[in-house]
């Protein structure tokens, strides 16, 4: 497999879990602001930029936080590099590229995304359309997600998946953090119900509110909530099982064991380490500084996987 | 379609029959479903158009049919021009027979810039310098076929020739049903096996490694060359995946470098190598040239194979058949003054709002003109062009090219049409069964073209 081709898919679905992860952001900050919020209207708005990592693009452009302007800048603005439009303009002339790589399917899943969007994009929506744009924007990623089922089991299909998590690991660290210092920034609600409710909110933008009502028994507690999405590693979006992924994907690569290798053990502490870890010890040292550093870990093996592998 | 003002001839009335059931509509329906299906598949041509970056052919769904005998007679004689065509290029970059025996003068040839110098004495694989040849054809009224022009470099289309045929099957399989259309999907297999039976002296493969080059996806013809890739299951790589090492040719790949044997290339001969032809080219592999030239690797088509299908040379391509094969043309070429004889630019000169005068180098239907459709300034303008520089035009009758039912509106109209077949040479010669039928959508309109509002047909091919 070429090396361009390899770093092209990674970046597909890259691009396509980012999309996913702004539109289901953006869902967030519809939901929040249909409840009454002590910290005023633009508050929710703004943490939802801030878990986009838009905030400063978006205050470049606009003065005033406001649900329509938001929505416009994370789900179609062309200045904005992550907006959904963006992810999946990249995402499909990647797959442009690389169409010969992967299936039919997958490129016509990704096309076909690309090309609703434009008349999307086209036409006026209004503020309530959003939940329907989210609802959309998961459905066609669902699709493409789909239609890797039928890749050949090969080096092709690992890079993807190495896109997918690396992605994924990247969003639900962030997300969670943002919890904390942008969802939360006075103390004196931490154990109210905001706080809960917020959790909650974070819940369903990792599309796992329902999850994790099956998952644990009695009162959603913030202990509960970071345990599911930080060790449990049945659900899909902890950062558990986003390493368990990396490192599968990782070591089932054919080519250039010796680089595997390299770059395995890099990672092998971390992925002990969270299998490991109580949630209790994470808390007393600082969920903010646990995931911090997990988010420096993954940013290196991302640039270790673009150096040994792309270059 | 039709024999005569209202006769249909015979082969088309199955055809017919399906028109007339068709309701206004069905016919809706359909070409919006074949307009999203080309969409969604992405089968686009970019523009210079700065309002749509991507724009679609259109396709009409009324199939151009050609019995088998019919056939038959363009086969022999598209496969015999393309063998002519071959032995020409081998002959000038070799011995020049052509030119000792007064048939073309030298001039024509070794001052064309398409004429590739460093190409001189080598001679590829099994001799065959241009193994993809599309060759332009027209009907007039009278039931004869005329050669337009021949594409000797790297012919594009076919992936609408594939493309069509599958929406056509799907959205009308009782048409399939009712009528023997010889398939053409096994196209890419041919191809891949004439790519392969070209490998270079220094591969001891059976199964020779080919790439396919592009230049990449602002490229108009993008999508085919992923398309053909795909098709084949081979690579579709840019320079900047190429590389040179020692004797021979790599991509760079998860793995390392892996060598690569025949490169089917897509870009234009300027940009293949900066060490070579264009030192400024910012794409193109450094020294693979070299690697050529010394047998490590295979280059198709050939550079310099571009040569053989300049408009000046066309002339003679007649000529050619009967001089390296010793066989009368089945093929007849349009008939054409060539500018830079002076009692031809003369009666040129005289008749310019009666003639077509073409560029030499021009392509895509700019930079020619169609006198009895031009006003009496641009007839003047090129009057001028054409005395100032005879060398650079050619000029051709108004040809009375054949009519097409088509759909306009959703009423049944003739438009004109041309036909492009693919022949493939490598350790056989052999002809697409079936080709690009491309139509003037505009009424009274003589240009194809796509960039100048052509549309496309599928082409059937009737079994015997």
């Amino acid at each position: 497999m070429l090396s361009r081709t390899a770093e092209y898919l990674y970046w597909i679905s890259r691009y396509m879990e980012r999309a996913e992860t702004n539109a289901r952001l953006l869902d967030v900050g519809y939901r929040m602001s249909l409840f009454p919020n002590p910290n005023g209207y633009n508050n929710e708005w703004e943490s939802v930029l801030a878990a986009a990592g838009a905030i400063q693009g978006y205050k470049n452009k606009y003065d005033i936080i406001e649900q329509k302007k938001v929505e416009d800048y994370l789900f179609f603005d062309e200045d904005n590099p992550s907006s959904v439009y963006n992810c999946i303009l990249n995402a499909r002339n990647n797959a442009l590229v690389v169409r010969t790589s992967f299936t039919p399917e997958s490129w016509l899943a990704i096309n076909k995304t690309y090309q609703e969007i434009l008349k999307l994009k086209n036409n006026n929506f209004n503020a309530s359309d959003l939940p329907n744009l989210t609802e959309w924007t998961i459905e066609q990623v669902n699709l493409f997600r789909g239609s890797l089922s039928s890749l050949l089991r090969n080096d092709g299909y690992n890079f993807l998946y190495l896109g997918l998590f690396v992605e994924r690991a990247d969003n639900s660290a962030r997300l969670l953090d943002v919890k904390y210092f942008v969802l939360l920034p006075k103390p004196q609600y931490i154990g109210g119900n905001i706080d809960n409710m917020q959790w909650s909110i974070l819940l369903r933008s990792l599309s796992s509110f329902n999850a994790f009502r099956w998952a644990y028994d009695g009162n959603v507690t913030s202990t509960k909530i970071a345990d599911f999405l930080v060790l449990n590693s049945d659900c899909p979006r902890s950062l558990s099982f986003c390493i368990q992924n990396i490192v599968k994907h990782l070591t089932n690569l054919t080519c250039s064991p010796e680089k595997v290798t390299k770059i395995y053990n890099t990672l092998k502490d971390l992925n002990t380490k969270i299998q490991e870890e109580k949630i209790e010890s994470i808390v007393d040292f600082g969920l903010h500084e646990f995931v911090t550093q997990f988010i420096h870990k993954i940013s290196s093996v991302d640039s270790d996987i673009q150096k040994e592998f792309f270059n | 379609m039709y024999q005569s003002e209202s006769e249909i001839r015979n082969h088309y009335n199955n055809i017919n029959e399906w028109l007339e059931k068709m309701t206004a509509k069905v016919i809706n329906e359909k070409n919006a479903e074949a307009e999203t299906h080309f969409r969604n598949i992405g089968i686009t041509f970019s523009t210079n158009s700065e309002t749509a970056r991507e724009r679609i052919i259109p396709f009409d769904l009324i199939p151009r049919i050609f019995t088998f005998s019919e056939w038959s007679k363009l086969e022999k004689g598209v496969i015999q021009r393309a063998k002519a065509l071959n032995a020409f290029l081998a002959d000038i970059y070799n011995q020049g027979e052509i030119i000792k025996a007064n048939i073309i003068p030298k001039e024509l040839i070794f001052k064309k810039k398409s004429y590739e110098v460093s190409m001189f004495g080598f001679t590829p694989p099994r001799s065959i310098y241009s193994p993809i040849i599309g060759i332009d054809l027209v009907r007039t009224n009278h039931n004869e076929y005329f050669v337009l022009e021949d594409n000797c470099r790297t012919p594009s289309g076919v992936s609408y020739m594939l493309e069509n045929r599958e929406i056509m099957m799907r959205m009308f399989p009782d048409l399939f049903h009712k009528n023997r259309v010889t398939p053409i999907d096994d196209y890419p297999t041919r191809l891949l096996q004439t790519l392969m039976s070209l490998a270079p002296i220094k591969c001891n493969s059976s199964e020779p490694v080919c790439v396919l080059l592009t230049p990449g996806p602002l490229n108009s013809a993008y999508y085919e060359h992923s398309f053909l890739s795909d098709q084949m299951g081979i690579e579709m790589v840019e320079s900047t995946d190429l590389f040179v090492e020692g004797e021979y040719l790599y991509m760079k790949t998860v793995d390392g470098p892996k060598k690569v044997d025949v490169v089917y290339r897509r870009i234009d001969d300027e940009f293949l190598d900066p060490l070579c032809f264009n030192p400024n080219s910012v794409i193109g592999i450094p020294g693979i040239m070299d690697v050529y030239r010394n047998g490590g690797v295979n280059i198709c088509s050939a550079p310099g194979a571009g040569i053989a299908d300049d408009k000046a040379i066309y002339v003679y391509v007649p000529e050619m058949i009967k001089f390296y094969l010793g066989e009368q043309p089945i093929l007849e070429n349009v008939q054409t003054w060539s500018c830079d004889k002076n009692n031809d630019l003369t009666y040129v000169l005289d008749n310019l709002s009666d003639l077509v005068v073409k560029e030499v180098d021009g392509s895509g239907g700019y930079g020619m003109l169609i006198g009895p459709k031009s006003s009496k300034s641009s007839i003047e303008e090129f009057r001028r062009k054409l005395s100032t520089n005879p060398r650079g035009y050619i000029a051709q009758p108004l040809l009375d090219l054949s009519f097409s039912p088509t759909l306009i509106k959703n009423q049944v109209e003739g438009r004109r049409v041309d036909l492009r077949p693919f022949c493939l040479m490598g350790e056989n010669a052999q002809l697409s069964s079936g080709g690009l039928t491309r139509v003037a959508m505009n009424e009274g309109s003589f240009v194809v073209n796509s960039s100048q509002g052509g549309g496309v047909k599928d082409t059937w091919v009737l079994a015997e």
